[in-house]
């Protein structure tokens, strides 16, 4: 997995490529928490080139989540592949997330 | 011999995608459905995850063997380790409709097997035995 930070409309983006299962989680941990230990708000991340996630990855961000509403942050979930967003779905997570086709639909709302 | 076929890893996460190639390759050769496949694929990764995080405690020196093999009754994996005993009781997921980190696993493995079963002849170790029927 891949992880790559950068600004976007002076919001911050992580953008996301590759598989995110339990080697590759505590990489992406970290950086988010980083993040929001800056209390970074909103957060987007970019998750067209993710191809896979497991449930450590699905605790990364449920952990993430938690995280920023103790604060009022936004975490903004786009781009999800079908094989990926029907894990949340699955989950029951999509309910709890804000999920976004586009980064349009993201910034509009 | 039946038609079986075994991947030998140590309990490294790094290996998980190796696990998973593997599982998909299988479960074609296998002839399960394309969805089927993604669910046996996840649900074997979250199964050995398991032993890797609480079998061997994060140990990523440890085997972990897997076997497939397609028998009358569907498409079977067998999970072997040689850490901790499982106390079968003790695996419950989370209720969905709770959010939180973690107890996520088990239920991916649930939707993609019909069978969930520790064997209690093995003596040291574990063996997770999980069946997908035939559909």
């Amino acid at each position: 997995m891949n992880v790559e930070v950068r600004d976007y409309q002076g919001m911050k983006v992580m953008a996301l490529s590759g598989e995110i299962d339990m080697y590759s989680s505590p990489a992406l941990r970290e950086e988010m928490m980083g993040l929001l230990d800056q209390r970074v708000t909103p957060l987007l991340i970019d998750f067209r080139g993710v191809s896979y996630i497991d449930s450590s990855g699905i605790a990364t961000f449920v952990e993430g989540l938690k995280r920023m509403m103790s604060y009022g942050g936004r975490l903004k979930l786009i781009g999800l592949l079908e094989e990926v967003r029907e894990i949340f779905s699955f989950s029951k997570l999509d309910q709890v997330f804000e999920i976004y086709g586009s980064f349009e639909d993201a910034l509009r709302r | 011999m039946n038609d079986l076929a075994v991947i030998k890893i140590q309990s490294d996460p790094k290996y998980l995608s190796v696990i998973r190639t593997v599982t998909a390759k299988v479960g074609e050769l296998y002839g399960l459905s394309e969805s089927g496949i993604k669910d046996v694929k996840l649900a074997v990764d979250e199964a050995c995850s398991n032993v890797i995080k609480h079998t061997y405690r994060g140990d990523p020196h440890q085997p972990i063997v897997v076997k497939y093999r397609m028998t009358k009754k569907g498409f079977e994996v067998l999970i072997e380790d040689t850490g901790v005993k499982v106390q079968p009781e003790s695996i419950e997921g989370r209720n969905l409709d709770e959010v939180r980190p973690g107890g996520l696993g088990v239920h991916l493995i649930k939707r993609a097997f019909d069978i969930f079963q520790f064997d209690q002849r093995k003596r040291k170790g574990n063996r997770l035995r999980l069946i997908r029927f035939r559909k």
